[in-house]
């Protein structure tokens, strides 16, 4: 296969096993890896070589990782997915906020991180900046979200939401596969975050889970991320 | 706090004084005996400098005493006369009384402070005895096969491989689980315990343990009963989580011939009520008693011959739900199985709200 078609992914990571073991991952599933132990190296990297997609360690010995999320956040859009030892959910709310689009926690699965890689290059690919084409859907395992007539199907039948439901739904169907924190839903959904707007948003959710008819265990289409936000699940 | 103590203390001060007071008046009136006056107000430092902390109290009280024993209760009375060899030697008395009272107390409070101290550690070390025993089963696994894996790679058959890296997995999520638990012992128990309180939806909790469980133990089914409407619960959302997994896990690992396991949650009074009850065999009556201090003994296997943690998960669930205001209880089910149940607060006050918001 020639490698200019894979996709581009550069490490950040200073822990030489966790390294070697990303980049072996990572080669086995088709993408070209190239990696940095330090966050001055990675910049570099980053300039030079534009990947597609970086995995970032929040603790690097020469400076905090989320320094460097803000450095390239300022002027890139490259998907960001940041590696966290702590399992803190301030930290990954802050990550998130700072303009990372996932979080995986140390100590991950393979499967899990492929995962969050291969979802965060989707999404880059098929979204750029949100808003709809008209005649535009949103389709997840029986879910159905027609953008035009502001409705919602699942298994073809429809779920009469209200607006502000259908706003929820919509706003994480833009971005599949990521976790909006409840600060980021709150501020898009209603403008402002007051006391009492968690609280809100938690009855709404309440609202369109049972209108979905989700079951506590069992997969459904938003998944909660205790502490931190929802993430909607992905299209097939 | 420091405030507080001091009104207690300048309350439990005055009252003594006036107590002493009242019967020094009823001996003036009935025995009418002066060197029962001082005796009575003798008494009364011993027990201001016995209740109170310091020295400040005691002594205060020996000053008061004096000049009201001399103004009031000796002759002359009504005048303050310190040339009499006899006032000075009672006034004498009563601050030694004060000062000796107030340094034995002072040093059977410290004593008693060391003492839970040398507990605290002693806890601590045995813990830790137990943590690095119960950490070397899953550092052999995971050391001896990989090393051999990476000595004679090709020596080993496809299955023999499997079989290995399968054990350096479950043994390395064995230590993820235990290095949960006791990064929350170390939070948990660093002196000054503050749990940031969030509202959490119960639904959202149950949803994340249940995918959480079923992870690590996809053969076994949990059956849920939690209220239709939302309910709010203020909590750390992952605390919480990790005492329903740890209980969970608990009973996976020690309910033998269990078949059913199933989680309830209700609210009764601005109190949310979680039950978790398993058919197994139930918890030995000797165990019961001691389930949530922390039972480190190393003796204790479970029927694979490997030592668990749960010593170490059932006193975290109990420190965190203590932590969180709330109560733990274990016990047997006459039908069989065990149950363990927790409560937690509903009711929440300002700073929570404010928390929530940041």
């Amino acid at each position: 296969m020639n490698s200019n078609n894979k996709y581009k992914i550069l490490i950040v990571e200073d822990e030489d096993n966790i390294n070697t073991l990303l980049s072996a991952l990572l080669e086995t599933n088709g993408y070209q890896v190239i990696s940095s132990r330090t966050a001055q190296g990675g910049l570099m990297l980053f300039n030079s070589h534009k990947p597609d997609l970086i995995i970032l360690d929040l603790g690097l010995p020469d400076l905090d990782g989320k320094e460097l999320l803000k450095k390239i956040r300022r002027e890139h859009l490259t998907p960001i997915i940041v590696l966290s030892a702590r399992s803190d959910e301030k930290d990954k709310i802050l990550a998130l906020d700072l303009g990372a689009n996932d979080y995986v926690t140390k100590p991950f699965g393979s499967g899990e991180l492929v995962a969050r890689v291969r979802s965060c290059l989707r999404n880059s690919a098929t979204l750029s900046g949100g808003g709809h084409s008209p005649g535009k859907t949103f389709e997840s395992d029986g879910l159905l979200i027609d953008y035009d007539s502001r409705r919602v199907f699942i298994d073809s039948v429809e779920i009469k939401l209200t607006q502000t439901e259908y706003n929820i739904i919509a706003f994480l169907s833009e971005y599949p596969g990521k976790v909006m924190t409840y600060s980021a839903i709150i501020k898009a959904i209603w403008g402002y975050n007051d006391l009492g707007s968690t609280k809100k948003l938690q009855v709404n959710m309440a609202n369109i889970r049972k209108k979905f008819g989700a079951k506590p265990g069992k997969k459904n289409y938003i998944i909660n991320e205790l502490g931190v936000g929802y993430r909607m699940c992905e299209r097939d | 706090m420091k405030n507080k103590k001091i009104i207690k203390s300048s309350i439990i001060s005055l009252t003594v004084l006036v107590v002493c007071f009242i019967f020094c008046l009823i001996n003036n009136f009935t025995i009418k005996n002066d060197y029962l006056n001082s005796s009575f107000f003798i008494l009364g430092v011993l027990f201001t400098s016995v209740f109170t902390d310091g020295y400040l109290y005691g002594v205060l009280s020996a000053t008061l005493s004096t000049f009201i024993v001399n103004f009031a209760f000796t002759e002359p009375y009504f005048n303050l006369d310190f040339s009499v060899a006899e006032n000075i030697i009672s006034s004498l008395i009563l601050y030694i009384v004060a000062l000796v009272t107030c340094t034995i107390t002072s040093k059977l409070k410290y004593q008693e402070s060391m003492k839970t101290k040398i507990e605290t550690e002693i806890m601590r070390g045995n813990l830790l005895r137990a943590i690095s025993h119960d950490l070397k089963t899953p550092l052999t696994t995971i050391y001896g096969s990989s090393s051999a894996l990476l000595d004679d790679f090709d020596k080993y058959s496809r299955e023999q491989k499997f079989k290995m890296l399968k054990g350096i997995k479950e043994d390395s999520h064995w230590l993820i689980r235990m290095v949960e638990n006791l990064l929350s012992v170390t939070k948990l128990e660093d002196g000054n315990v503050k749990i940031n309180k969030t509202e959490t939806a119960l639904d959202e909790l149950i949803d994340s343990i249940l995918i959480k469980f079923q992870k690590n133990y996809p053969d076994i089914e949990v059956s849920v009963d939690i209220p239709d409407e939302l309910v709010s619960i203020p909590m750390d959302p992952m605390l919480i989580q990790q005492v329903v997994i740890n209980i969970l896990e608990n009973a996976v690992q020690h309910a033998e011939g269990m078949t059913e396991l199933s989680m309830k949650v209700f609210t009764i009074s601005q109190k949310a009520i979680f039950e978790i009850r398993d058919n197994g065999c139930g918890i030995a009556p000797d165990k019961l008693k001691n389930i949530f201090l922390g039972n480190f003994s190393t003796d204790q296997s479970n029927k694979n011959g490997r030592v668990t943690n749960m010593g170490i998960g059932l006193s975290l669930c109990a420190t965190i739900i203590k932590a969180h205001g709330g109560d733990i209880v274990a016990e047997n089910i006459k039908t069989g199985g065990a149950l363990f149940r927790f409560t937690l607060n509903m009711e929440k006050n300002e700073v929570e709200e404010d928390e929530q918001q940041q």
